[in-house]
């Protein structure tokens, strides 16, 4: 039987540096979308702030708000999530890190967020394990790579979320279903990744060990995939950083 | 719209409002009215249209876009004692939460015939097949607007010059 780390690293087709490569224009274009829109849904290429928080509802329906947790928000812009948090469940303790590969972003999130239990990091994955984490537009666009290409980036992301999380992760794609979408602003359709849920399914479940629960039809050309940790790989797993 | 805002923008927001609210849009408006009322006696139009991100690309039209939705409310209606503002969120929270939706088309039609917010079901364009609910506007296209306040101003140098 494969160890967990075995499991986790295999079926990425591009190597390490080709995925690195990916990080870095995936920071470039998003620095340049927050300073082109700023800190506002369109710098984050999402069209408003009601379907943003539409997508935060779903996300975060892997939580159980009826104790205090910690939850990782991977790729988490300039902190919307947080504002969010505080509107939706002012009395719930959540102990929140947000991180993202753009520098601008984190500066605009800390200059928005200043409390003990919301802090951000730079970076493309979380430094620390939490119970849970979430991840929200993160795979749209594809900046320009192939979709073999793209499809190891979104393998790596999965991963580092998986060993990331205790409890579970969330992540949204859109959907390949039902065409164009008002997601991603005016950006040319070979810039975005479209699929659906069978794609990640048998991914999610056999390499990273989770059950999966598809949420659809939340009036979004979307879906959001809920994936509970069956075994606790995190602990067999290093943390990249 | 008119003298509040310019014509270019009227249009700019008309495109931005029925492309929203079509009928391949209208599942997520449903949803995100049933979430969390976007359109509701608690929040302003100015505060739903902000939430929508229906707004005005150009920013300095943006407090023009508010200010002309605050003063729907000196507007009168098709509804006895309800301003122009409340009937448009009436509009929209309504047809959001009818038992079978329809898409909801926004339009403008001469003030001077009809001052009123009016709604109605019908076509808004000729080649439409599927019935929409149409809000109306009362608006004066900007040029008339300028037309009469130089009619004015005319005036009131002549009466000086007397």
């Amino acid at each position: 039987m494969k160890s967990g780390l075995e499991r986790i690293d295999m079926g990425n087709r591009f190597g390490s540096a080709g995925v690195q490569q990916v990080y870095s224009d995936v920071e470039a274009y998003y620095g340049a979308q927050v300073a082109k829109h700023g800190a506002t849904p369109r710098g984050v290429d999402w069209s408003c702030q009601a379907t943003q928080s539409l997508r935060f509802v779903q996300l975060l329906r892997i939580c159980d708000f009826a104790a205090p947790f910690a939850l990782n928000d991977v790729g988490c812009g300039y902190g919307a999530l947080c504002a969010f948090l505080d509107l939706r469940y002012p009395d719930s303790r959540v102990d929140y890190l947000g991180v993202d590969l753009s520098r601008a972003m984190i500066s605009r999130a800390r200059r928005r967020f200043r409390r003990a239990d919301r802090r951000f990091s730079i970076g493309k994955a979380s430094p620390r394990l939490a119970d849970y984490s979430v991840a929200s537009g993160v795979m749209n666009v594809n900046v320009g790579y192939s979709r073999a290409a793209w499809e190891d980036f979104i393998a790596a992301v999965l991963q580092d979320m998986r060993r990331t999380s205790r409890r579970g992760f969330s992540v949204n794609f859109m959907s390949d279903a039902n065409g164009a979408s008002e997601a991603s602003g005016n950006l040319p359709e070979t810039r975005l990744y479209r699929t659906n849920p069978e794609r990640w399914i048998p991914y999610c479940e056999d390499a990273l060990g989770c059950s999966v629960e598809t949420l659809e039809n939340y009036g979004m050309k979307e879906f959001t995939l809920l994936l509970r940790c069956r075994q606790n790989l995190a602990e067999d797993l290093p943390l990249r950083h | 719209m008119g003298a509040m805002i310019k014509d270019s923008t009227t249009l700019e927001i008309l495109v931005q409002l029925n492309k929203r609210f079509d009928t391949e849009s209208l599942p997520e408006m449903i949803e995100l009215q049933k979430e969390f009322s976007v359109f509701s006696n608690k929040r302003s139009l100015r505060q739903a249209f902000a939430l929508l991100g229906i707004v005005p690309t150009d920013w300095s039209e943006r407090r023009r876009w508010y200010k002309f939705l605050d003063h729907l409310k000196t507007y009168p209606s098709d509804l006895p004692k309800v301003n122009g503002h409340d009937r448009v969120i009436k509009a929209f929270r309504d047809g959001l939460a009818a038992a079978a939706p329809i898409p909801i088309s926004i339009k403008c039609h001469s003030a001077a015939e009809d001052p009123r917010v009016t709604v109605a079901k019908g076509r808004p364009v000729v080649f439409t097949i599927e019935t929409h609910l149409i809000v109306s506007i009362p608006t004066t296209p900007g040029r008339e607007v300028r037309k009469q306040a130089a009619e004015v101003a005319k005036q009131r140098r002549a009466a000086k010059k007397k």
